[in-house]
Parts: structure tokens; C-alpha cells; sequence
């Protein structure tokens, strides 16, 4: 068993198929090649020579607590936004700390506090390609947000804005997915104002060339996904 | 300085994807170069100890690979250590070999590092490598290495207006520095053909603005480098190459924390009176989330120790951490090669290229020779030992970017998103 409670207050219970999936890959080879491949130190020295090559997947289930910070991600679950404020200097985190790193406050335990879903970006990428998980969804803009109040900021999803509209000091929102599940993927933030055409971060040619990016990164991903492709940015 | 700490003899194995060879040997490869290169070591009897430098567990799936290397190289019982730091890693080996003799108890320590990073899909490495991201954070919006470096460099060019073509010039110097070197992976995979901005902006983009050919590559590879103490130095060789300076230095996990970091407030004062108007000026206005505050404080650090106040002048070259190119440029100003915001001029004047006042990567580096975590800071100290001691030409077949008579070069490296920082004075003899 792993973690086990004192006692289950509330759950959502996962599927077991998970467990399952965990025990598929069980580090035992599912296929093999015989290759050739090159033999040698330096690019002046080079030989060929044949390499066996297995195939062997393993896979896990984390049983992961959020410790003293699980208020925040019970918060999203329920749709409501926290942070910690530090009763000693007055600092507001988001994420929440649950001790205050500000060097005078001799790690001061904080206090939760409500946040408003404002924020404004602090930077931002439009991203082409990403890890395994999130390949689906691509292209999508990843912003920082500064929340109102705030002395760190929250890595989002921004939405409904086109990836060259956006600069550092753009005012957000912050919105709750309609399905929580509790982790920070519940947030995701959409212009509060009206993109300020001179502030653009682009010249008119780096437009027209992340344009035609951007184009060609939704089509590869539709081409890979099919009907599972969620493109975030759509040109 | 008294017990001085120089490096006797070093060696690399080539980096390239895939290498099919085993880790272990690949390692090999590495230490069978140095042994060739120096028939005073006396193998393995005058190496004390081990200093092991590998990344990631997950990209091998094997855990104390270092057990594996050590016995592979005929090296027990000698005591060994594993260092890990993510891209730190290799340069916190250095620095903690260098400890380990000027500590006393040790005379001659070897370190070794390696990394084979073929044996998961594009996608796959880029979660592996997330892994030493804030996993509550910053990697479940879809947060990956490239991504983070690139919300850095976007604030970066907010505050300070270098473009995307600035990006693009660094990234055609390193790999057109690549094409001559032998050990890299640029040249064994794309030739000697030399590339122009237009291609970079050609290629993939992958985060903006960092396109495929602003970023690291995904590399195996091995590197080796033997320190010794000064009273056994003379042994080894006739042309040591001293260590003068170290230093280290850390910032925030997670790069989102760094917008008004109390720890950084008032560190640097002449740099917070920098910080232009585009933006509202927080509380603790350098590093911000622009600059790399790590490497500040280990380049300070190692500048003290080597008695270096002007960079540009007193440095003949150096080998920087450069997993995009955007870190380069803040390099430059955080490494006080310019003041805070002038990374750009130090592209525009050409002073890093080759024929420069101060040439950077003329290995290529992360994005041109590779980067396989574990050995890309030794291999570049290594690719400094041969430009210190004149052996570059040689070893490379050709003096298209051998220095002569260089007398002093800086290794920087850091992990993270410039978590953690280590630079390295060399000097020769
Ligand atoms: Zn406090």
C-alpha cells in the first residue's frame, strides 16, 4: 500500500487500469534490432560495426502528496484561488509557500489568504513543441502571470489572443477549467484588455514567419493526433 | 597560491546521436585518449579518487551507473563519488575534484562523465529532462526545458531589446566553430558546410524565439580530465594548465519566483540602477527574471580568487553554458563581459567570434559540438587544455581555430534554468 491515510476524507478514486498500465511495462524487451552503426573516436577515425538494440518500456503511478500547500490544489478542485501571505514581512506567494524565504522572517510559517483572478504576464512563450504529454495540444502560448498582489508568478496557458499580441504588462484574467482535477492545468488565463498593437515584441516580418510556424505545427499535430489534436492556437 | 591544482591530461569521446556503444564504453574511449596523449600516467596507479559526473537516471533507466564506469576502468577499490546537479553537473565535478586536492587528501583525481541521452524519442527526452523542473509547476502546463529558457530570454528581450537575429548570429558562429572540430556532433551529422542566419531562421521553430538551431542537441557522449596537485603535477607533464579561480552561485527552482527574489535585493546595486522603463521596477529589479543572478555570483567569485577585474581583456577565450542562445548573450552581461543590457553590442561588435577580443564556444558547444549533460563542461575544459597547452591543431586536424599563445580562458556551466552555477579560471603554466 502506498500512503496509507489515517483515514480517506474525500476522493475521487482512480481507475485501477492505471495500476495495470504500471505493470505492462515491466522492463522486459518487446522487440530487438540488429543495426549498423559507426565505430571509431574522432570523425577522422571512423569505422562500421553491427550494435544489438531491445526495446523496454517501464511505467509508474506516483502517490504524490501536496503537504502543507494541498489548500491550493483543494482550492482549485473546489474553484477557489489561494495563495500565502507571510505575517511577518507581508509577502504574498502564488505558488504558496508554506514558510517565507524572505532572509529576515527566519522561515515564519504564512498564512492562506484569498487571491483575486487577476494577474498581469510577466512573459510568455508561444510554444512549437514540448514533452510527450503535452504534444496534443500544441501550439500553445505558455505565460507567467503575475497575480494581483504578488511577489512570484504562476506558469499558465493563455488563451483567445494570438501569439504575437502578446507582451509583459498585458492584463489577464484567470479562469477555472469546467472539469478541476487538481493540479495547476485547472488555471488558465485569457486577455483582460485589448492588445496594444505597439507594444507587439515582433517585427512585421517575424509575424509572418511565426505565423507560417505556427500553421505548420497545427497541421503536423492534427496529421499525428487526428481527431485527438487539441491545437491551442488556431491560425 | 599554494597547492596549486592543475589539469595533467584530459581526453573526449565523440559526441554524436546515436552512439551505440555502452556508457561504460564511451567512457573508455575518453580515458584510452588521455593515457594515449599521456604515457606518464602511470594506470590506474597514480589516480586517488573519482570524481563521476552523469545527469539523469531516468534517460538510462539506471540508477549509480558511476558503480558500472568505475570497475569497468580497472579503478577499485579506489574511492569514487557521483556528482549530480543536472547541466551543473560536469563543472560541479571539476570543482569538487579540485576541492578534493586542495583538501590534502587526495593528489591526483580523475573525473569522468558521460551521458547516451538516444535512448528515448524527442518528446521523451524533453520529459525526462522536465523532470528537473518543478514538477507541481512548471511542467504540468506543458512546461519543458526549451519552453522555460524561452519565457526568460522573451523577458530579456523586452527589458533590453536584442532581436531574434542577435539569436540567430551566436547560433551561426557556434556551429560554424563546430564544423572544424572533430568530436562534435554538428559536423558528424550535417557536414562542414558553414550555415547563415537565414538558415537558422529556416529552421524549426521549436519555442519562440528559440528555433532548432538556437538549442542544445540531444547528444551521447563522454569526456575525462585528470587534476593533479603541484607537488605531483610535474610528473604528468611539462605544460600543466592551473586552476586560478572557482566559483559557484545559485538562483530560484522554479524561474517564475525569480520577478523579486528578497535574497537578490540590494546585491547589486549598480545593475538595479540599470533597470529600464519598459517595466515597472520591482523590488529586487537584477536578476529579475532576465538575468542569471547564479552566474553573477559564481563569475564574482572566480574573478576574486584569479585576481580578474576586466574579463574582455585579461580572459584570451572562454567556453560557456549555452543550451540556447539567448543564455549566451545574458552570459555576456552577467559574466561582466559588458554591463547589464549590452549583451547585444557584444554580438553586434563580433567580439566573441573568432578573430574577436574574447572568442566564446570555439568548440560549438551545447548547440553545435552537443551536449550529453554529463560530459559537456570536461569536454569543453578539455577543448580549453588544448587550446592552453597548443595541442588544438593537432587534435583537430587543422588551425582554422587553434589559439596561439593563449595564456588564460573561463569555463562556465550551470543546471537548471541557471539554478545553480560553477565557472573555472585556467591558466597555463
Ligand atoms: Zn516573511
Amino acid at each position: 500500500m502506498t500512503y496509507r491515510p489515517k483515514k480517506i476524507v474525500d476522493a475521487l478514486e482512480y481507475n485501477r487500469k492505471w495500476d495495470e498500465w504500471a505493470r505492462q511495462g515491466n522492463w522486459s524487451p518487446v522487440g530487438w534490432r540488429w543495426v549498423e552503426g559507426s565505430k571509431g573516436h574522432r570523425l577522422d577515425q571512423i569505422s562500421s560495426t553491427n550494435y544489438l538494440v531491445i526495446q523496454r518500456p517501464h511505467a509508474s503511478v506516483y502517490h504524490h502528496s501536496y503537504g502543507m500547500i494541498s489548500k491550493f490544489f483543494k482550492g482549485l478542485l473546489e474553484k477557489k484561488f489561494y495563495g500565502t501571505k507571510c505575517p511577518k514581512c507581508g509577502l504574498t506567494f502564488c505558488p504558496p509557500r508554506a514558510h517565507c524565504w524572505n532572509p529576515g522572517c527566519r522561515i515564519q510559517e504564512t498564512e492562506w489568504v484569498e487571491l483575486p483572478l487577476r494577474g498581469e504576464v510577466f512573459t510568455f512563450s508561444p510554444m512549437a513543441f514540448s514533452a510527450t504529454p503535452f504534444l496534443k495540444t500544441l501550439p500553445f502560448i505558455i505565460a507567467y502571470i503575475r497575480v494581483e498582489g504578488c511577489c512570484t508568478t504562476v506558469p499558465t496557458r493563455l488563451i483567445k489572443i494570438n501569439p504575437w499580441e502578446v507582451y509583459p504588462g498585458l492584463k489577464v484574467n484567470i479562469h477555472f477549467t469546467d472539469r478541476t482535477k487538481g493540479d495547476i492545468m485547472d488555471l488558465y488565463c485569457t486577455p483582460a484588455e485589448t492588445p496594444d498593437p505597439s507594444k507587439c515584441m515582433m517585427t512585421p516580418e517575424g509575424i509572418e514567419r511565426l505565423k507560417n510556424d505556427m500553421r505548420k505545427v497545427r497541421d503536423w499535430v492534427v496529421k499525428k493526433f487526428g481527431s485527438e489534436a487539441k491545437p491551442s492556437i488556431d491560425i | 597560491m599554494s597547492n596549486r591544482v592543475a589539469i595533467v591530461g584530459a581526453g573526449i569521446s565523440r559526441f554524436d546521436n546515436p552512439r551505440f556503444e555502452l556508457h561504460e564504453e564511451l567512457c573508455a574511449e575518453a580515458v584510452q585518449e588521455m593515457l594515449a596523449d599521456n604515457p606518464n600516467i602511470e594506470y590506474p596507479k597514480d589516480i586517488d579518487a573519482v570524481m563521476y559526473s552523469y545527469f539523469s537516471d531516468h534517460l538510462a533507466g539506471q540508477l549509480c551507473f558511476h558503480w558500472i564506469i568505475h570497475d569497468y576502468l580497472g579503478l577499485l577499490p579506489k574511492p569514487a563519488y557521483r556528482v549530480e546537479s543536472g547541466g551543473a553537473t560536469p563543472v560541479d565535478a571539476l570543482i569538487n575534484a579540485f576541492m578534493y586536492i586542495k583538501s590534502g587528501i587526495f593528489k591526483n583525481v580523475l573525473i569522468v562523465g558521460w551521458e547516451k541521452m538516444s535512448e528515448l524519442n524527442t518528446p521523451k527526452v524533453n520529459e525526462m529532462i522536465a523532470a528537473a523542473s518543478d514538477t507541481d509547476w512548471d511542467f504540468p502546463v506543458g512546461g519543458y526545458y526549451t519552453g522555460y529558457y524561452a519565457v526568460l530570454e522573451t523577458r530579456h528581450m523586452h527589458l533590453y531589446g536584442e532581436t531574434e537575429e542577435d539569436l540567430a548570429k551566436i547560433a551561426v558562429k557556434n556551429h560554424n566553430n563546430a564544423t572544424f572540430n572533430p568530436y562534435a556532433q554538428w559536423r558528424s551529422q550535417h557536414g562542414t558546410t558553414f550555415i547563415t542566419i537565414d538558415d537558422v531562421f529556416k529552421s524549426r521553430i521549436i519555442s519562440w524565439p528559440y528555433r532548432a538551431l538556437n538549442c542544445a542537441m540531444i547528444s551521447d557522449g563522454g569526456a575525462c580530465m585528470l587534476l593533479a596537485s603541484e607537488e605531483t603535477a610535474n610528473k604528468f607533464t611539462d605544460s600543466p594548465v592551473w586552476i586560478t579561480g572557482i566559483g559557484l552561485g545559485t538562483d530560484t527552482m522554479r524561474p517564475g519566483d525569480r520577478v523579486d527574489n528578497p535574497m537578490y535585493k540590494g546585491l547589486y546595486p549598480e545593475d538595479e540602477a540599470l533597470y529600464p522603463d519598459v517595466s515597472t521596477k520591482p523590488a529586487s529589479p537584477y536578476p529579475e527574471m532576465a538575468n542569471f543572478g547564479s552566474m553573477r555570483t559564481s563569475g564574482d567569485m572566480a574573478y576574486k580568487m584569479a585576481g580578474i577585474d576586466n574579463p574582455v581583456k585579461q580572459l584570451d577565450f572562454a567556453e560557456l553554458f549555452n543550451p540556447y542562445d539567448g543564455v549566451e548573450l545574458v552570459e555576456y552581461e552577467d559574466l561582466r563581459f559588458c554591463k547589464l543590457g549590452e549583451g547585444k553590442k557584444i554580438v553586434r561588435e563580433g567580439i566573441t567570434e573568432w578573430g574577436g577580443e574574447l572568442p566564446c564556444q570555439l568548440s560549438g558547444a551545447h548547440t553545435a559540438a552537443g551536449h550529453p549533460v554529463g560530459a559537456t563542461s570536461i569536454a569543453q575544459a578539455t577543448q580549453i587544455y588544448w587550446q592552453l597547452t597548443e595541442q588544438t591543431a593537432n587534435k583537430w586536424k587543422t588551425n582554422a581555430r587553434a589559439l596561439s599563445g593563449a595564456q588564460r580562458a573561463m569555463l562556465q556551466g550551470h543546471g537548471g534554468t541557471g539554478c545553480q552555477s560553477g565557472v573555472i579560471i585556467f591558466e597555463r603554466g
